[in-house]
């Protein structure tokens, strides 16, 4: 202001009309912005989805797998289990069939149960029952019947009978069993 | 930063407005950084702003939003102090209602503030920029001559004068006269009346002359057309601006005629009262004025120069000018284009 009275008024391209069109555009350039980010905000977040998804679905197919181990591991075991009970039942049944045997005469000390044989020591008043009552049943069971005596104190025999089945005859037997 | 980025995409537009006695004179200047890109001046026959002329104004002020108007004080209560200092302000003239300005830290010229205040008030729906005083006008005009020797300085509008004495820059007295009102003539013609004395100066008036006998002479000079024979007036002629005679030598004044003999003789009587309070008032350091510059913007007969030639001895050199460019490159001058 060198001459003039007065200052003049501040003097800015901004006009009214100017500042109108300036906030349209703004307005319509953030819309269009938010719109962008919000996509990519959501994009990112479909990614993550994604990413988890297919980490839970790989982590799903291990536990799958293992369980499929695991069931198979649990049926060998039941397998194994019926087998073992099936065997103790047959054992059951081939100690109360064996004690069957045993006539009331003769008194057994000790039976050793082998996988093809069977081991009994016991007291006898004699041979002959022994034989008629005892061994005959025992070699219509076993192949190979072995037996000894001794005399006991009280002038009766202790014995010992070895008895033993082929293996082919034992696995017919346990087949038959089974 | 940006706005200076806008303000070299956009033009400026610089709406300069002259209020004359029954007419308003806009003219607009369109321009670029480097240069002007159009000019249009418009006259309206009217004072005040009226809605042709706020449509023509404003077609401007929709080009660019760098837009100045601009307005040449009409104040009648205006003038310019020789002073720029506070405490001597008040020695010249009242400013308690008045709005002043420095002139280069050496001379100040005032408005009213009422003036300026309705004058805004009036172009309120535009919005006045820049308010310029006569006095600013009229030294720019005549920059390259107020550097120089004293001169009376004259600015001729249509209703008013600008009445100016520099002396190498300096502010010796200045005077807004309005011819609209007699006041002005009357009231230095009342203090004249007042003081018994006469302002002619074919009479001895007690100045402080540097070449007091040469002053002296004029008495003997009843007769105007007798100079050419008296031989002293070579001394007159060693202060004739001659660089300035063959350039008004181009220019040729407007033959007088009846309508504007009244108007141009009654400038002559406020100059001549002006010059009459400039050397008998001791509130101004009188000098003696040889040469008189007048600015004419309305185109002033051949007569006023004789008047002021053959009644007052002065060396009167007329240069026409366009007041509404004028006031247009002090608009200029403020924006630093």
């Amino acid at each position: 202001m060198k001459y003039s009275y007065i200052t003049p008024h501040k003097k800015t391209p901004f006009t009214q009309e100017v500042q109108l069109l300036i906030s349209f555009f703004s307005i319509t350039i953030i819309m269009l912005f938010s719109t962008y980010l919000f996509l990519l905000y959501k994009d990112y977040n479909f990614q993550k989805d994604k990413n988890q998804l297919l980490n839970t679905q790989v982590k799903l197919k291990e536990n799958i797998a293992a369980m499929q181990t695991k069931i198979e591991y649990i049926n060998k075991q039941e397998a194994l289990g019926e087998k073992v009970q099936t065997q103790n039942t047959v054992l059951k049944d081939s100690i109360s069939n064996l004690f069957d045997l045993v006539p009331q005469r003769i008194t057994l000390s000790q039976a050793k149960l082998l996988k093809n044989g069977l081991i009994l020591y016991g007291i006898t008043p004699n041979k002959d029952i022994y034989n008629f009552m005892l061994q005959a049943p025992l070699r219509s069971i076993f192949q190979e019947t072995y037996s000894s005596f001794y005399p006991a104190q009280n002038g009766w025999l202790n014995f010992v009978s070895t008895n033993y089945m082929h293996d082919d005859m034992n696995d017919e037997v346990t087949n038959n069993e089974d | 930063m940006l706005s200076k980025l806008f303000e070299a995409i956009y033009h400026k537009v610089l709406v300069n407005i002259v209020v004359e006695r029954a007419r308003t004179i806009v003219y607009v200047e369109v321009c670029s950084k480097k240069n002007v890109v159009s000019r249009i001046e418009e006259e309206f026959n009217t004072t005040k702003l009226d809605s042709a002329m706020y449509d023509f104004i404003h077609s401007f002020m929709k080009e660019s939003p760098y837009y100045y108007i601009s307005i040449l004080d009409t104040s009648a209560s205006q003038g310019a102090i020789p002073t720029c200092s506070k405490h001597k302000l008040q020695e010249y003239a009242d400013l308690t209602t008045a709005e002043y300005k420095c002139h280069n830290n050496e001379w100040a010229y005032y408005t009213s503030k009422n003036d300026m205040i309705t004058m805004q008030k009036e172009y309120d729906t535009i919005g006045l920029d820049y308010i310029f005083s006569p006095f600013s006008i009229l030294a720019h005009f005549f920059n390259d001559k107020i550097n120089n020797n004293l001169a009376m300085y004259v600015l001729v509008q249509d209703s008013f004068l600008s009445v100016a004495v520099f002396e190498k820059s300096e502010l010796l007295y200045a005077h807004h006269l309005d011819m609209m009102t007699k006041d002005d003539l009357d009231d230095m013609s009342l203090n004249e009346d007042l003081e018994n004395s006469d302002v002619l100066l074919n009479e001895d008036v007690s100045i402080e002359l540097d070449d007091i006998e040469v002053a002296n002479e004029f008495e003997d000079f009843a007769n105007i057309e007798d100079l050419d024979a008296i031989e002293e007036i070579d001394e007159f002629s060693e202060n004739k601006d001659i660089e300035e005679e063959l350039l008004e030598s181009e220019e040729t004044l407007a033959p007088a005629n009846d309508t504007e003999f009244n108007e141009d003789y009654q400038r002559f009587s406020l100059i001549q009262a002006s010059v009459g309070q400039f050397y008998k008032n001791d509130m101004y350091e009188s000098r003696f004025i040889e040469n008189v510059y007048v600015a004419d913007c309305v185109g002033v007969t051949s007569d006023f120069k004789k008047y002021l030639e053959e009644e007052m001895f002065f060396n009167v050199y007329v240069r026409h000018a366009e007041i509404a460019p004028e006031v247009c490159e002090l608009a200029k001058m403020e924006l630093g284009i």
